[in-house]
This record gives C-alpha cells, sequence and structure tokens, in this order.
C-alpha cells in the first residue's frame, strides 16, 4: 500500500450556494399571516406567535418585558398553576421571548399534544389577567438577578456601552434598574398587551410536522379574535457620545472587561453585507484575528470576540473581552493596532478564502432543519426587509473582494 | 430511534457511523475516555489544559484551526469530570478534512514550550473568568472538598488552584498524551451526510497507521460512606445568600440511577415542579430553586441549590427544602406526576433525534458508557420506575447524615 502522505491536505470543496426552502403562507380569519415550514420526520412542532412591538413600543421602562414574560401566569380562566400542570404535563415547552422589537411566545411540542396545548396557549395570549401576587414575584425575583447581575463586570459594561450608544433614557439604551421594576403596575401590563399584542400585529410561524388540522386549530383559536393596536410615538434613541472612553473600577481586579463599540444602523446599511465579513475577519470566530493575537498568541485573555447586534432601526458594532487585569492596557493597544491593520492592509488572498467558506459552511446551518429554517425567515416577515437581503448577504460573501475598509 | 452501524479498527479505535441524508452537514464527535478524575492530586485541571493543548497544531498540520475553517467548518471540545471531547462540524463533502486532522494530532501532537505557556496562561484567565471572578463561582471548590475525602472528583475540571495550571511541565504534557490520547481509548462516531462506506474507508486510511497505546487500567480511590453531616459559612463579595445541599448519589450506571433522576425532575423540572411551585411561587420563599444530580461515572451528587428571597434566613429556607425532601420519604409521588415525567422522556428522545453534531455526541456518550443501543433504549429503564421506587432512592439517599449544606453569605449587607 502507498504511504500516506500527511503533508497534503485533503481537497476541500466550496459550498456552492445556499438557498433556504420557501415557506408556505397562510392567513387565519382575522387576518393574522402563518408562515408555515413544513419539514423533517420526526412528530415534532414549534410554533410561534409574535408580535411586531417590543422595548420600543413601551410606554414605561421594562414593560414589554414583564408583559410577555408574565402571559403564562394566569388568564380569566386558568391560573398559573394550573397553567404549568397542562404545560408540563403534555411536555410544552413554552418560552417567552421579549426583545427590542418584538414580543414572542413559542410552544416546541410533539405533533399529537398540539391539540391540548393550543387551547391554553391562546388563552394565554388573548386573556392574561397579570394577577397581582403574581408580579410582585416577578419584580422580587428580577431585583435579585439584577443585584447578582451588577456584581459581574461584563454585564456592568455592556450596560454602560448601550447607554452611551443610544440614550440612557431611550428604549434601545436604557439598562433596566430596580426602581423600573418597582414602578410596574398591573395596569402597565394590561396596556401593553391591550395596545400592543394585537391581532393585526401578529404574525405566526410553525415549523416541523404541520398538518392540515393543526392549521384548522391554529385558525379556530388564534383566528377569530380582532384587536387593533395603538401606534407608539417613541423616539428609539438621542444623539450618541462618540469617543467617550469610560473606566469603571473591577473591585475584585482579577479581570477587566472591555467594550468599545459604535453605532452601525439596521439591517438597510448599505454596508451591512460587506461589514458582516470584515466583522469575521477581525473578532467573528476562532480563528479571527483578534482571537489569534489576543488569545492565541498572548495569552491574555480566554475569549475576545466582535460582532454587530442589530434592532430592527438601528443596530452597533463592538468587540468585547474579558481580560487579566495586568493586560488591560496592552490588550486595548492591539485592538486598535488590529482595527487599524484592516483600515490600512488588504487583506490577503488566502484569509479571504478562509473566511468565505467558513461563512457559506455556517450558513448551512441555517437551513439544517425546519427549526432552523424558520429563524432564517422570520425577520423576512417582521422587519420589512426585503426578500432579496438574504441572497444579497451570501452573493457578497461569495463575490466579496480585497478592499480597503476605512468606513468604520 | 437513531439508526448506526459500528466497526473497530485494530488498533482498537471504534467507530460509529449514523446516516442522515437529509442534512447538507456532516458531525466528527472523538471522545477520549479522560477525564479530571484520571489526575494526580497535586496536577489538578491537567486534563482541560491538555484538551487546549491539542489545538496547538500537530506533526503535518502547523495551524490547526485554519484548516477547519477552510473547509467551511467548525470544532471545538470540552472537558469534564470523566471524558474529553472534540467535536467538528462541517459541509458533507469536506468530512476528509476532519480525519486528516483529527488523527495527526492522535498520531503525533506537537508538543512545545510556547503553546503551554500560552495555554497556561489563557486557562488562568479562564479559571479566573469562570471561578474566581464569578458569584457563587467556586461552588464547586467547596462543595468537592466537603463532599468527597478521597476520590478525586473532588477537585472540579478547572482544577484546585490556578498554580497547578501555572506548574504544569513539557513533561507532563508528553505522559499523559502517550497515556490517554491512543486510539484504544477513543471513539469515533460520524453523523450526517455520509455513507458507511467512505467513513469506513476514511477511518482505515487515516486513522488505520496508528499505533495502539497501552491499555489504560483506571483504578480510582473510591469515596467511603458519608457517616455524619457536614456544614460550612462562607462570606464573600456576593449581593445574594445562597444555600447549597449536596447529597451523595448513584453512579451513571447503577440501578438507582433511573429513579433518583425522576425524583429530581419532581422535585424541581417544569414549572409544575414541586420546589418551583411550592417554595417560589407560593410560599415566596425564594427566588431562585433547582435541583439535579450529577450523573457521572462513579458516584455523584444530587443537589439542591437556591438562592432565598429578600428578608428569608438560609435556616428557614433550608427548612423548608427539608419539608419537601422528608414528604418524598413519606409520600408516593401522585401518579400524575409520573404520567407527566413519562410524557417528557418520550419528548426529549423525539427532539433529541434533530441535529447531527447532537446525534453524534449522544452516540459516542452512550458508547462510552457501555453500549450505544441505550441511545434507543434507555428509555425503558425509565418507564418501568414506579412511585415506590422514588420513595425508596428518597429514604435511601435524602438524609442529613449523606449531605453536606453550604451557605454563602454577603459579606456586607446590603443597603
Amino acid at each position: 500500500m502507498k504511504k500516506l502522505n500527511r503533508k497534503i491536505p485533503p481537497p476541500v470543496h466550496g459550498v456552492q450556494n445556499i438557498s433556504v426552502p420557501p415557506p408556505a403562507v397562510h392567513h387565519l380569519d382575522n387576518g393574522i399571516q402563518v408562515v408555515e415550514t413544513r419539514m423533517g420526520t420526526q412528530p415534532v412542532l414549534k410554533l410561534e406567535i409574535c408580535f411586531r412591538a417590543g422595548r420600543a413600543a413601551e410606554h414605561k421602562n421594562t414593560v414589554a418585558y414583564a408583559a410577555t414574560r408574565l402571559l403564562r401566569d394566569g388568564t380569566t380562566t386558568l391560573n398559573s398553576k394550573e397553567i404549568a400542570e397542562i404545560l408540563d404535563f403534555y411536555a410544552g415547552t413554552l418560552g417567552t421571548h421579549p426583545g427590542w422589537d418584538t414580543s414572542a411566545v413559542s410552544l416546541f411540542c410533539l405533533t399529537k399534544h398540539f391539540e391540548a396545548l393550543i387551547p391554553v396557549v391562546a388563552d394565554m395570549i388573548l386573556n392574561p389577567v397579570y394577577p397581582q401576587h403574581e408580579l410582585q414575584t416577578f419584580i422580587d425575583k428580577n431585583i435579585r438577578e439584577l443585584q447578582v447581575d451588577l456584581t459581574q463586570s461584563d454585564t456592568i459594561a455592556y450596560r454602560k456601552l448601550t447607554e452611551l450608544l443610544f440614550g440612557e433614557k431611550m428604549p434601545y439604551g436604557y439598562s433596566s434598574v430596580a426602581e423600573d421594576y418597582k414602578a410596574l403596575t398591573v395596569n402597565d401590563l394590561k396596556r401593553f398587551h391591550q395596545e400592543q399584542l394585537t391581532a393585526d400585529n401578529c404574525v405566526i410561524f410553525i415549523g416541523g410536522a404541520v398538518n392540515e388540522a393543526i392549521l384548522k386549530l391554529l385558525n379556530q383559536y388564534l383566528g377569530q379574535h380582532k384587536t387593533k393596536r395603538i401606534p407608539y410615538q417613541n423616539v428609539l434613541c438621542t444623539e450618541t457620545h462618540p469617543k467617550t472612553s469610560v473606566h469603571l473600577k473591577n473591585e475584585t481586579g482579577l479581570q477587566t472587561s472591555i467594550r468599545i463599540g459604535r453605532r452601525f444602523g439596521s439591517k438597510l446599511n448599505p454596508d451591512y453585507a460587506g461589514a458582516s465579513v470584515v466583522n469575521l475577519i477581525l473578532g467573528g470566530y476562532f480563528g479571527s484575528r483578534l482571537m489569534k493575537n489576543i488569545r492565541e498568541a498572548k495569552g491574555y485573555t480566554y475569549n475576545i470576540s466582535s460582532s454587530i447586534d442589530f434592532m430592527q432601526h438601528d443596530g452597533y458594532w463592538y468587540i468585547g473581552t474579558e481580560v487579566g487585569t495586568k493586560f488591560a492596557a496592552k490588550t486595548l493597544e492591539e485592538i486598535y493596532k488590529e482595527m487599524q491593520l484592516l483600515q490600512t492592509e488588504l487583506v490577503d488572498a488566502a484569509e479571504l478564502e478562509m473566511v468565505r467558506n467558513y461563512c457559506l459552511g455556517n450558513m448551512l446551518n441555517m437551513i439544517d432543519g425546519a427549526f432552523a429554517v424558520m429563524d432564517a425567515v422570520k425577520p423576512f416577515f417582521l422587519e420589512d426587509l426585503q426578500d432579496d437581503v438574504l441572497q444579497k448577504l451570501v452573493d457578497t460573501i461569495r463575490h466579496i473582494t480585497i478592499r480597503n475598509e476605512k468606513k468604520y | 430511534m437513531i439508526e448506526y452501524q459500528k466497526f473497530i479498527l485494530k488498533n482498537g479505535l471504534r467507530v460509529l457511523v449514523h446516516v442522515d441524508t437529509s442534512t447538507p452537514t456532516a458531525a466528527f464527535n472523538l471522545l477520549y475516555d479522560v477525564g479530571s478524575r484520571d489526575e494526580s492530586p497535586d496536577k489538578t485541571g491537567f486534563a482541560h489544559l491538555f484538551e487546549h493543548l491539542m489545538f496547538g497544531g500537530s506533526k503535518h498540520i502547523k495551524d490547526f484551526d485554519t484548516h477547519i475553517q477552510r473547509a467551511g467548518g467548525e470544532n471545538n471540545a470540552f472537558t469534564n469530570s470523566d471524558m474529553t471531547n472534540f467535536y467538528m462540524t462541517m459541509p458533507a463533502q469536506n468530512l476528509e478534512t476532519a480525519f486528516w486532522m483529527e488523527s495527526d494530532r492522535m498520531l503525533a501532537l506537537t508538543i512545545h514550550k510556547k503553546a503551554l505557556n500560552t495555554q497556561r496562561k489563557v486557562v488562568v484567565e479562564e479559571f479566573k473568568e469562570t471561578t474566581l471572578d464569578e458569584p457563587y463561582g467556586d461552588i464547586w471548590h467547596h462543595l468537592g472538598e466537603m463532599a468527597f475525602s478521597t476520590h478525586p472528583y473532588r477537585y472540579p475540571t478547572i482544577g484546585k488552584e490556578p498554580a497547578h495550571i501555572e506548574q504544569a511541565t513539557l513533561e507532563d504534557v508528553k505522559d499523559f498524551y502517550k497515556r490517554f490520547y491512543t486510539p484504544n481509548n477513543a471513539i469515533l462516531v460520524i453523523a450526517g451526510n455520509v455513507t458507511f462506506e467512505n467513513v469506513r474507508f476514511l477511518a482505515e486510511k487515516w486513522f488505520g497507521e496508528i499505533p495502539a497505546g497501552e491499555k489504560y487500567i483506571r483504578n480510582l480511590p473510591q469515596e467511603p460512606p458519608q457517616t455524619a453531616q457536614k456544614r460550612k459559612i462562607l462570606k464573600q463579595a456576593i449581593p445574594v445568600p445562597a444555600i447549597y445541599m449536596a447529597f451523595h448519589a448513584p453512579a451513571r450506571l447503577a440501578a438507582d440511577y433511573h429513579a433518583t433522576d425522576m425524583l429530581t425532575d419532581v422535585l424541581s423540572t417544569g414549572s409544575s415542579s414541586r420546589l418551583y411551585r411550592r417554595l417560589l411561587k407560593e410560599q415566596r420563599v425564594f427566588t431562585e430553586i433547582d435541583c439535579y444530580q450529577t450523573g457521572t461515572a462513579d458516584a455523584g451528587l444530587l443537589v439542591v441549590e437556591g438562592k432565598p428571597a429578600e428578608g428569608v434566613s438560609l435556616e428557614k429556607a433550608e427548612a423548608a427544602i427539608w419539608v419537601e425532601l422528608d414528604l418524598l420519604k413519606t409520600e408516593l409521588v401522585q401518579s400524575v406526576e409520573l404520567q407527566k415525567f413519562k410524557h417528557k422522556l418520550e419528548s426529549q428522545q423525539t427532539f433529541g433525534d434533530i441535529g447531527a453534531l447532537n446525534k453524534a455526541m449522544n452516540l459516542a456518550y452512550f458508547e462510552w458508557l457501555g453500549n450505544a443501543d441505550w441511545i434507543n433504549n434507555e428509555i425503558d429503564a425509565y418507564l418501568k420506575i414506579e412511585a415506590l421506587d422514588i420513595q425508596m432512592v428518597a429514604q435511601k439517599y435524602l438524609h442529613e447524615w449523606n449531605c453536606s449544606v453550604l451557605y454563602y453569605l454577603p459579606e456586607k449587607v446590603l443597603e
């Protein structure tokens, strides 16, 4: 047998294209859009009921968060204990998802249990009562958790960054404090529910082993009410504080949290796709320049990364790491060095090829199964994005060429 | 139902293949049968440090991560008290890249001073981030020392102290590599859009020539039974008090394991579970509460942990937990609680069959445990459990003398 030559890597085949299977779109009797991803062989379902209203639509700090979290804690016919018993008995996993611009409730279950679970989920969405004692338990719990979080430097640094970028009193910028929770009343939660979690503001996603009976049940339980939202008038963010540098003392002194960021704008920013690739090169994956330099070459940190987080109407690009305190100054120096290098020197072809392949390979995960596809199509229905944004992103990654990137 | 095929190479490497053509990707999972329990007590944290060194390059592959990324894939690893597990995912057409890389570092890892120096620093930063700078982050250091006098579970995987990591030498690294990173001490699982024939061909091609190592015979000191309760109070710069109660519990393969698992579920899985419903929601004694068992290869722990509500003393919080534990000893759990658990198992099993990496990891885990078939039929062991079995394990394990109780108190009272 021929001796194996281990020096030569096996040939690598690029990912040709990534096409997301288009979902089927239906409408319930009351007009709610249902986006269906029927895929997979396992008898499982995921239901997600989304409302186009989150933090951006609040009339009071933290009310969107509380009103969404407490949907499961009592309706006109069931108390929180009864809801919990039914969900657990039929092994339904219920999630509540407060967000920047959306609020959502999700349910994972076996297809055969959907019929038993959907009446309860619909009841939570339509008829929550927000009992006073449940709100109080919620407030106590959140204040306790906040006390613990505020001892951690990464939390503190993150909060400070978003305050500086978006304004500390603004929906995208404020950090919740104990007083916010204490100020919440049952009427606040009811108001948010009545004004924002309405039929005309709702999109339903369903994926997995969907069948006609399931769609009929959805229409029966969620297709009959007709509620209208009251549009909110909030300004989402104010002038930011460019070039501000803030140092907060860390009491234990073992590690220092560093966050460096800037506003980027929403996914409609024409640089969205290009910046996504630059972000990867800088700090978006294990082989990124920041990881290679600051972790793998210098050992200053366990982890360093760069990412772009998007709200619907804005977004921010930031670098974050926890480093040994004695390495903090040197780390900052190296971060700026890497940023400057990207601005002044061309990315070499091999590195770009690696990032391209890595990124496209990773995007394959987006079409791996019904639930992944559901997540991939969601923004197109919730954020008024053009249908071709994803294709443009894929195309950009496939065809991006080397050029200077000085803009940011 | 997860179908798989298995073969064993001449050097002892076990290979399992699960074919799933519905995904465009493949998962490559290589498990080594070595964990922090195999360390000596003066060199703790070493198994995990070694895992980091496995990414430092090998004889024919200087830069490990570059190649998998160029192939559109990702890789990572974890270490726990019992095992070290390396995994990659990639577009299925690039599976061979994973074979090439993973076999090279099993055959000839580059062991050099610079990588060791850097990774010692990285791991010390990890130690700080996850343990020293994290509120309650040192819990396993304290619980381990209280509950285990003899068994190496006394020390958490990250290590007893940063100094042990800083003192690791190249000799230690070489010795560890030779002893544990052998084909006969490993299990390889491939899952995804692959064919059995191709995997068999690639396994022979890339792993076939690696010589078998000397068989490692594990002979760990076993923990003697605990006979009296242990208690400890820690005063630290934490904002909220917390309580941890640890009971010696059955090993993963012990007869009592499944009943004990159901017991922890009755107590704290789901928002209708007893501790959550009664102590957090109804009595409002806690703002957080949880109960679980560690399920380790050697006998592990069953832990109840919680943070009391504002104004509730830890003594009162502990008493409320004992009331619930004692109830399990004196009264049978209701049939609805059992039924609920059985529905949950069925659901977990069905959802667990989704995702190539998920399946690869689970197959490797069950093969390591003793038999990959258990991935499909362990549920039968659970379905046999009756209320009486749960009462029996409650009576057997949930004793004061089998328990270590730890209180965390804030150094200064919050205003």
